[in-house]
């Protein structure tokens, strides 16, 4: 037998790269197989996907190496964001400040919902149901993005949704941010952390956003107007800026989202010709949602499903009241704005990043809140693209059928 | 001779005040982040709705697309007032949207593939029955209507006209690009109208009896429902009680609009009193060569003049006819109009050359869409 001693050893010793592989082949079949059978967008059957696949299902894919691969999608969120900071265009809202004001309410009317329930009715710690009811503000960039484009959609519910998106993303993270001195004080103490930490995160990524989206005009204008070639460069510049971001301890989030702001809003040369990311673009979605998928757990659905689905009405709640409150201070059929609360559903991506970069801190955090802010992200993660691709149909925005 | 007279009798040509003007601009839609076209028009109506302004704000073929037109204007100063009005409305409920409005003949880069039909009965029907054509057909145009005092008036003009619209071509020009490319025509435009079965030029016909009789055979031989089927270049409009003027590209500016419509005015002013002048088929040898030079070429086209035989420059042409027409248009109060297109036509500089120079400039045919916006868009 040792003649055959070049043959693999059973089992496999498996690196990386298959396991990639396997979550991408079983991503773009799902999504396919959800597309075709259940007509429903396949964003959908790459989350179920990687639930079958991850330790919650079949854990042919286990945690340590799922831990392994969060690098392709923490890539692949950066794209998101970077994408998600272009569409913030800011001088629409300079023209248009209540734009702004129903992006901050909506926010803040889930927030606030979302913290009565937990605290009041469920009888949360109170600094544990805010730390939920910040995460429960922001709306999944990535879903939003991928529907739209999968249905080629237009329009003022789409544009808006967009634009919400990011603004709610960006309250989010500040809601966050001003919540962590408090956690400070409740598990370690120590003024100068309780200041500094917020302070740190804030103007690191924002000065990380600034150098980064400074480079990528300097190589945009380098390499000319040439779509192929600015591609590459935003690519190279966003895995730069993704592991600067976590080398220094900074948010991913907040540098990525305010690069993409600044790459667009900054450039006044207009060196940056819009990249759409195209074809080579969707990878990133397919490996994204596949590993988003396969870090849930279903097993929360039957620990903390009431708390979670709980969460996900009155977060649905909120954000309606929020949009329609300014509707027509900003010039929306009050239909327009049902499906734009509607559209504003799907929160996955974002949640779990917030819930896994505040329980890297602050890992107490894991056990208490990470569990009901999940529960309500498998229960969006699974309906959340279904209520986005029915808002934008529903607002005759939709050029294709299904997404 | 029954359907003749039958058609002659349907078509019955409603009078106008003569010289009154009235102005129609097919206009794009764009967004604001890669400036391609966009699904914009319903939002857009929807936020205009409550407005006030003269005239109207109309859907067109293609969600990308809108009309406006003014009312039936006295004057060069009217027309001018009211397109400016309509677009302050315009622009500032794009700017609620965030959507970009332009002029310009064609989209850059727009593919057409892209194009969604504006949902209504006619728009569907119309899409069925040319294919690819109607979607193809997202190109913007001016139309500039001139009162007129009988149809048979409208004939005469008709054609006595038909010789000056490389003028107009030139003068509008703004469609130098297509489909991602620089199409080396100054206006590309008038060649997606010719693919139409029923582009071309009214036939020749000396009066309204006879054009009556025309048309009452298009009509009986199933072709044509109304007038709205000719694409014709020039083309009575009996409902109205005018002529209509449709080779123009919408111009990048509604002054520059309002301009075409006053040198319309004066030249059909001039023409109509030439009792020198008759229209003669000859008139049509020349016609398609002479369009064709002043859409590839813009002013620096050769024409060939039917009565002389000469080549001319269509610049210097373009020059000779307006400094000829302005004491006309100084009496009709449109002299302003001509000396504008004056300095325009002298510069040889019409907005097609300005489009090209800002791709040369910036380098991206994006930029070339939001350098047009702002030009619209501007006061």
């Amino acid at each position: 037998m040792e003649d055959l001693a070049f043959l693999p050893r059973w089992p496999l010793a498996a690196n990386q790269m298959l396991w990639v592989g396997v979550l991408l082949v079983a991503g773009i079949a799902g999504g396919e197989a959800v597309q075709r059978l259940l007509r429903l967008p396949r964003i959908t059957g790459y989350a179920a996907a990687g639930i079958v696949l991850g330790p919650g299902g079949l854990a042919l894919i286990d945690r340590p190496l799922l831990d392994e691969l969060t690098v392709f999608a923490d890539l692949a969120l950066g794209l998101v964001l970077f994408e998600l900071g272009q569409r913030l265009d800011l001088a629409w809202l300079r023209r248009s400040p209540m734009l702004m004001l129903m992006g901050v309410v909506e926010a803040l009317g889930a927030g606030l919902l979302v913290f009565f329930t937990l605290s009041y009715h469920f009888g949360q710690d109170p600094l544990v149901a805010a730390v939920a009811a910040a995460i429960a503000m922001s709306t999944s960039p990535a879903v939003l993005i991928r529907i739209a484009t999968d249905l080629q959609a237009e329009g003022q519910v789409t544009e808006r949704a967009l634009l919400l998106t990011a603004i709610n993303g960006i309250v989010a993270f500040l809601a966050v941010t001003v919540l962590i001195p408090w956690l400070h004080l409740e598990y370690r103490g120590g003024w100068e952390t309780m200041i500094l930490h917020p302070l740190y995160l804030l103007a690191g990524s924002l000065v990380l956003a600034a150098a980064a989206a400074h480079v990528t005009l300097k190589l945009a204008q380098l390499v000319g107007k040439r779509a192929g070639l600015q591609f590459i460069a935003v690519i190279a510049m966003i895995v730069l800026t993704v592991g600067a971001a976590v080398a220094l301890k900074l948010s991913v989030l907040l540098a990525l989202l305010a690069m993409g702001v600044m790459v667009r809003n900054a450039d006044r040369q207009r060196h940056f010709i819009v990249v759409d990311s195209g074809d080579a673009g969707q990878l990133f979605y397919v490996i994204l949602f596949v590993i988003t998928g396969a870090r849930l757990d279903l097993a929360l659905i039957t620990a903390a499903g009431a708390a979670g689905l709980a969460l996900v009405l009155v977060r649905f709640a909120g954000k309606a009241l929020g949009v329609l409150a300014f509707a027509p201070l900003v010039g929306l059929k009050f239909r327009q704005a049902g499906l734009l609360a509607l559209a504003l559903m799907p929160m996955s991506g974002l949640a779990v990043v917030l819930v896994h970069e505040t329980a890297s801190l602050y890992p107490e955090i894991r056990a208490s809140v990470a569990p009901v802010v999940l529960a309500a992200v498998v229960i969006l993660e699974l309906f959340g693209p279904i209520a986005t691709q029915f808002a934008l149909q529903r607002a005759g925005e939709a050029a294709a059928e299904r997404a | 001779m029954t359907a003749a007279g039958k058609g002659g009798a349907m078509l019955e040509f409603k009078t106008s005040e003569p010289l009154t003007l009235g102005v129609e601009l097919e206009l794009q839609l764009v967004n604001t982040r890669d400036y391609n076209l966009t699904r914009g028009a319903s939002d857009l109506l929807a936020a205009v709705a409550k407005a006030k302004y003269p005239g109207e704000i109309k859907p067109e073929i293609t969600e990308s697309m809108i009309e406006v037109c003014t009312s039936v204007c006295g004057s060069y100063a009217q027309v001018r007032a009211e397109l400016d009005e309509i677009r302050k409305v315009i622009a500032d409920a794009a700017a609620k949207l965030n959507l970009g409005v332009a002029g310009g003949g064609t989209h850059p880069f727009q593919k057409w593939s892209e194009r969604r039909i504006y949902d209504t009965p006619r728009f569907r029907r119309v899409s069925e029955l040319y294919g690819y054509l109607a979607k193809q057909f997202t190109v913007f145009g001016q139309h500039i209507h001139v009162g007129v005092r009988s149809g048979d008036e409208a004939v005469r003009l008709t054609h006595a006209l038909a010789r000056y619209m490389p003028h107009f071509i030139a003068l509008s020009a703004s469609s130098p690009f297509s489909l991602g490319a620089d199409t080396q025509f100054d206006s590309s435009r008038l060649n997606v109208v010719n693919s139409f079965p029923l582009a071309g030029c009214m036939p020749f016909v000396r009066d309204w009896e006879e054009f009556g009789g025309y048309f009452g055979e298009m009509r009986g031989l199933g072709i044509v429902e109304s007038m709205k089927d000719f694409y014709w270049d020039i083309r009575p409009k009996p409902e109205y009680g005018t002529i209509e003027i449709r080779v123009c590209d919408t111009p990048l500016t509604v002054a520059r609009a309002a301009q075409l419509a006053g040198y319309a005015q004066a030249l059909a002013a001039e023409l109509r009193d030439d009792r020198t002048w008759s229209p003669h088929p000859g008139l049509y040898l020349v016609y398609s060569y002479n369009r064709f030079q002043a859409c590839r070429f813009g002013f620096g086209a050769t024409v060939v003049d039917p009565a002389t035989r000469e080549h001319v420059p269509l610049g210097d042409e373009i020059v000779a006819t307006l400094t000829r027409c302005l004491p006309r248009a100084e009496r009709l109060g449109a002299a302003e109009a001509l000396t504008e297109l004056l300095k325009t036509a002298v510069g040889r500089a019409n907005d097609a050359r300005m489009l090209r120079e800002v791709l040369e400039k910036h380098g991206a045919l994006a930029d070339v869409v939001r350098a047009a916006c702002e030009a619209w868009t501007r006061p």
